[in-house]
């Protein structure tokens, strides 16, 4: 493939992910909507570690530190969009017909799209959670420097997200309704990924068991700096990111040829 | 001539659940499925010549929009050759895109929250378009198809006539070589079909691109095509030119009336009246005998008339005509 040639292919993803970018700012109130629930859930889950006073459960880590361990969670599993609603919905509707006749992968552009709205989450919902952690725990974490890591470790984590998203979204061509996946993959997000507890909390076999899946990259990855400055599993962290996305990639490379040699269109 | 789509034996089997009812049925479908075969198209050939313009008609069910999702590489066909632009499309589907264009009536390529303007720029980048061609294009097309204004509104706002207007200027931008239109004008307005109507012939006339187009409305075959193939049950019954067809199983309209008077009475020969109700006529028309111009003078100077309308008959009835072998010249080519 010539450079010409993969500048134009790529503008075309490019383009996919721009135009998404323009939608979602062209619907501001669920912006606002999504940084109010960021809001609502960090104030909630700042009381409760306050009442429990988990500041004992880890050496070294107190309730502020656990504050903005969740917020640095929560901000990237929010900014992540439901990619599989939008492929489940054309696959009902029959709208599929619409994006296969072009020259552009499916996959791809749908994947383009959710990286383009990612990228617009991310930009606003970033210092809204840094505002509410700043706000609810008094201050910033003991160690702050690790804030910075979790800038790219956040991007891996929604890029996981989204092909795992694919993924389920492309099921859509066997079951049409995908929502059995997204819940038990919502599920392992919340336990195995250290949504709400970084995975240090949990018993040994059960953190062994969590890094052998792609979950805590998705939420304990990024959250883990903001326990403190760890560029060693920052790195372990963005080379695990590096062999998930490969795999995954593998993966919907297969899913999307076998969903297209079973496609058939709903509504004549 | 060149052919642009060529078509030898085509089979569509789609495989699908049967559904049982009660609890146990469900039950016993989880565990052990049944599954039967629907042919939606069974053997199905025929050949257009590049330039073309055919109608692909026939009532609800036929077959033809299968038929025109396996041309566009939708869909794969259970059996038979296809080729369009020279290309097979189940094989070469990223080739054959950047040479056809698809409206699909029913759908839309248009982003919903965003100007149509936005949609036909990331097309652009889709189909690979020079800026200079592409600005170009879009401006010739956005003139022609008179949406200057309603093209930086977005979609979701504009009217079901106005967002198709905007439909198939995004399937042209790219300059196809092909054009498949499945349903262009349903659920639209008499004035927005016709104008519909009237840009797709133009079009097709201007780029030279050939045109298949699906729709259980005869209008659309009449006022677009030259050629129209009928399609029933999934198999071909009949490939002829539209003023063929149109002389041999569309003889007839359908006239309905609303006056300010309750009945209406005509001395036309070939007119009759069907069950009306008072206030509103229905007459059917045997355009062998009269035309459509007659009729509507008499009625005009006899009665007030606060509506009328005139039809063709419904698709199903040509189909049955066609069963019937009710033409004279049943079998001329």
């Amino acid at each position: 493939m010539t450079a010409a040639r993969v500048s134009r292919v790529s503008g075309k993803y490019l383009a996919f992910a721009l135009a998404a970018a323009r939608r979602t700012l062209a619907e501001p109130t669920l912006l606002v909507g999504r940084c109010a629930f960021l809001g609502v859930i960090l104030f909630v889950f700042s009381r409760i570690w306050h009442v429990i006073g988990a500041s004992a459960a880890l050496p070294g880590v107190g309730e502020r530190e656990l504050i903005w361990y969740l917020a640095v969670t929560e901000w990237a599993v929010l900014a992540t969009p439901p990619l599989f609603l939008s492929i489940e919905a054309e696959v009902r509707s029959g709208d599929v017909a619409c994006r296969v006749v072009r020259p552009v992968s499916y996959v791809g552009a749908h994947i383009s799209e959710a990286v383009g709205e990612a990228a617009l989450r991310l930009a606003l919902l970033g210092p809204s959670a840094a505002l509410f952690a700043f706000a609810l725990s008094g201050g910033f974490p003991a160690d702050p420097r690790g804030l910075w890591l979790a800038l790219p470790l956040v991007l891996v984590a929604a890029f996981v997200a989204i092909l795992c998203m694919a993924a389920i979204g492309l099921s859509a061509f066997w079951i049409v309704d995908t929502s059995p996946f997204f819940w038990i993959w919502q599920k392992l997000v919340f336990v195995l990924g250290g949504l709400l507890f970084p995975l240090e909390l949990y018993p040994d076999w059960l953190q062994r068991i969590a890094h052998l899946t792609p979950f805590p990259l998705m939420c304990w990855a990024p959250g883990r700096m903001a326990l403190g400055l760890a560029p060693r599993e920052a790195l372990a962290s963005a080379a695990s990111g590096a062999v998930w996305v490969a795999l995954l990639c593998g993966l919907l490379v297969v899913l999307s040829r076998r969903a297209r040699a079973r496609l058939t269109v709903n509504g004549g | 001539m060149s052919k642009a789509i060529e078509l030898e034996g085509l089979r569509k089997v789609f495989r699908v659940r049967e559904r049982t009812h009660g609890f146990v049925g469900a039950l016993r479908g989880l565990v052990a499925p049944r599954m039967r075969e629907v042919v939606a198209v069974d053997g199905v050939s025929f050949a257009i010549a590049a330039g073309e313009r055919v109608a692909f008609v026939g009532p609800n069910g036929a077959g033809k929009s299968t038929t025109l999702k396996v041309l566009a590489g939708i869909l794969r066909p259970s059996a038979g050759q296809v080729r369009v632009a020279g290309l097979e499309p189940g094989r070469d589907r990223g080739r054959l895109g950047y040479r056809i264009g698809a409206v699909f009536g029913q759908r839309s390529q248009l982003w919903p929250h965003l100007p149509a303007a936005d949609t036909f720029d990331l097309l652009a980048k889709i189909y690979e378009l020079a800026p200079v061609d592409y600005r170009a294009r879009r401006e010739e097309l956005v003139r022609a198809f008179e949406i200057q204004e309603i093209c930086e509104k977005p979609v979701r706002q504009l009217s079901l006539g106005e967002r198709m207007r905007c439909e198939l200027v995004a399937s042209l931008l790219h300059r196809p070589e092909i054009l498949f239109l499945d349903e262009p004008t349903i659920g639209l307005d008499v004035v927005a079909k016709a104008t519909i109507r009237d840009l797709v012939r133009e079009r097709g006339r201007r780029d030279g691109c050939t045109v298949l187009l699906t729709s259980h409305d005869t209008g659309d075959m009449e006022r677009v095509c030259e050629r129209v193939l009928v399609i029933h049950r999934g198999r071909l019954l009949l490939d002829r030119p539209v003023d063929a067809l149109r002389r041999s199983f569309i003889p007839r309209k359908r006239i309905s009336v609303v006056s300010e008077e309750a009945e209406l009475a005509l001395d036309l020969p070939g007119v009759r009246r069907l069950p009306s109700a008072p206030h509103r006529t229905e007459l059917e028309v045997d355009l062998r005998a009269v035309g459509v111009d007659r009729v509507v003078a008499q009625i005009v100077q006899r009665a007030r008339v606060l509506d009328l309308s005139v039809e063709d008959p419904p698709m199903e009835e040509i189909v049955t005509a066609i069963y019937a072998g009710a033409s004279a010249d049943e079998g001329s080519p």
